[in-house]
């Protein structure tokens, strides 16, 4: 049996902001589900709560109404079983590349020669063989992303979380970090729920997309991406049916941007 | 011009500098004393100061008095500090400590110490114990707050990740907090160990018989302006020796910061 389903139930998750004296809904009623394996991204305007939605699975955030469970148990608090990519880079500053992967096996007591051996794999693995006591203010921006990954995929979790992990790469380490992504994924075959705001990206990487509304976020409809794998995020690009898709897609997206937009002119947001 | 920003500082050019502009203030005082323009019994001579410390290093008698300084100023510093950190870290770990003892803690660090001093040697005597008393109520504040906002300013991703990572309290502690919150108190333990040294001295030229602030206290009483400037002289030695030290230690324990340019 695959292990590593999330299944979300009429999910809202509200908090007040008492300045204003008033609740603000991040998400409202947001149910779907990603099987055990499966690579989903969510994607929808900034400022929709894809994020939020994103810290409710990991049980960073509580849920306000409605559950999440993982293999069918509820998430109540931080979930061993899953791992989490921080859109800002979340290394440890007065660490070594080979100390933050060994971090979490460390946390969660693997013997040191045990560990030691998986460290170096991993390292090995996003080539970063040779840096290892290095700190990361001495690494790229796109090194210390791979370190990032590594630290996350060491203790092989069953379900990894990414809050839009490229984000603030350029396109080119971008491209190579997608593609460095999926060799992983199809090799260990965890789900993935991956947040992005680029369309593109989300259809390159994914089996299935969310499309959120503005907010307050609500799942608005969701895609089934049947491109072939193995990809290549820079190849799948010339697939004939790709643009077909984007441009289903965009259509489905566009109006909940523009009202996402207007709606952060206005000051409704923040 | 604006095109000073681009040419880099020539070292050798800004020591040279320092080294004329000491030589020819103490050259002017010299001149200035032995010509009485000035009279030498207020502001002595440094050529006569440098006898009297040498003297003083001669005879040994300045060392004993620096020892005990010192004695007290470490002993306090170490205590100050240690407290400092327990409680900054304990408020900052549980936030209802810090709201109930927010006020009397303002209040404390309102209070000029130096006026307490006299009180301090009536509760505590002439000796070493009411100037370490006087010393760790100068660090502890100081530690304190540095310590608290350390802990409290610490990056929130990063205490998330390392939560999702598999962190518990205690590893959250050693992996994350102290490490963090060491920026903060180490950028504070140069400004504390100037304090503790004012501590010290001011403590001892209150009421004592042995320390560098009761030597220049007993020059003063003699209205010997040399020996007052002297023991100046080598406290400020002292300062300068212990910052640079601290420099050397903080550099060891900032290795992963990036260079400041």
């Amino acid at each position: 049996m695959p292990t590593g389903a999330i299944v979300l139930e009429q999910v809202t998750h509200r908090f007040s902001l008492p300045r204003e004296n008033r609740e603000f809904t991040a998400v409202e009623r947001v149910s779907f589900d990603v099987r055990g394996g499966e690579f989903v991204s969510i994607v929808g305007p900034s400022g929709c709560g894809k994020s939020t939605l994103l810290a409710l699975v990991a049980g960073l955030v509580p849920v306000s109404e409605g559950r999440i469970s993982l293999d069918g148990r509820p998430v109540a608090g931080v979930d061993p079983r899953l791992g989490f990519v921080f859109q800002r880079d979340a290394l440890f500053p007065w660490k070594t590349v080979a100390q933050n992967v060994g971090l979490p096996l460390l946390f969660r007591g693997v013997a040191a020669e045990v560990a030691r051996p998986r460290v170096a794999d991993w390292i090995a693995r996003i080539g970063l063989r040779g840096f290892e006591r290095y700190h990361p203010h001495q690494l790229s921006g796109g090194m210390r992303k791979r370190v990032a990954l590594a630290m996350t995929m060491v203790y092989e979790p069953e379900i990894v979380l990414m809050d839009e992990p490229f984000g603030a790469l350029d396109v080119q380490t971008r491209n190579l970090m997608e593609n460095d992504l999926l060799e992983i994924w199809s090799q260990f075959r965890r789900t993935v729920v991956f947040v992005t705001h680029d369309l593109e990206e989300a259809i390159a990487l994914s089996d299935r997309i969310v499309v959120m509304t503005a907010s307050p976020g609500r799942v608005k409809s969701i895609y089934t991406i049947s491109l072939p794998r193995p990809r290549s995020v820079t190849e799948i690009r010339f697939h004939p049916d790709f643009g077909r898709l984007y441009e289903t897609i965009w259509k489905d997206l566009k109006d909940e941007v523009r009202l996402g937009y207007e709606r952060s002119q206005t000051g409704l947001l923040d | 011009m604006a095109t000073s920003a681009a040419r880099p500082v020539s070292w050798t050019e800004i020591r040279l500098w320092r080294a004329g502009l000491l030589a020819a203030f103490l050259l002017l005082w010299e001149v200035a004393t032995r010509r009485a323009w000035v009279d030498p019994f207020f502001v002595s001579q440094p050529t006569v100061l440098a006898t009297q410390i040498a003297d003083w290093i001669r005879t040994g008698f300045i060392f004993r008095h620096l020892l005990v300084t010192m004695q007290e100023t470490i002993i306090g510093f170490l205590l100050g500090t240690v407290l400092g950190v327990a409680v900054g870290f304990c408020f900052a770990h549980w936030e209802k400590l810090a709201h109930i003892f927010d006020p009397l803690m303002v209040a404390l660090n309102a209070m000029p110490r130096v006026v307490l001093a006299p009180l301090f040697i009536l509760w505590f005597g002439l000796g070493l114990l009411s100037k370490v008393v006087m010393v760790i109520s100068l660090v502890f504040f100081v530690v304190f707050f540095s310590t608290y906002t350390g802990i409290r300013e610490v990056d929130r991703d990063l205490v998330n990740n390392a939560r999702l990572l598999g962190a518990g309290p205690r590893h959250l502690i050693r992996h994350v907090l102290l490490p963090s919150a060491l920026t903060w108190i180490f950028a504070s333990l140069r400004t504390s160990v100037g304090f503790a040294l004012i501590g010290a001295v001011v403590g001892e030229y209150l009421g004592s018989h042995e320390g560098m602030g009761y030597v220049i206290s007993y020059a003063e009483s003699m209205f010997n302006a040399t020996g007052v400037l002297a023991g100046l002289l080598v406290l400020m030695a002292a300062v300068i020796a212990i910052d640079l030290g601290l420099k050397r230690l903080d550099a060891r324990f900032s290795y992963w910061k990036p260079v400041a340019k």
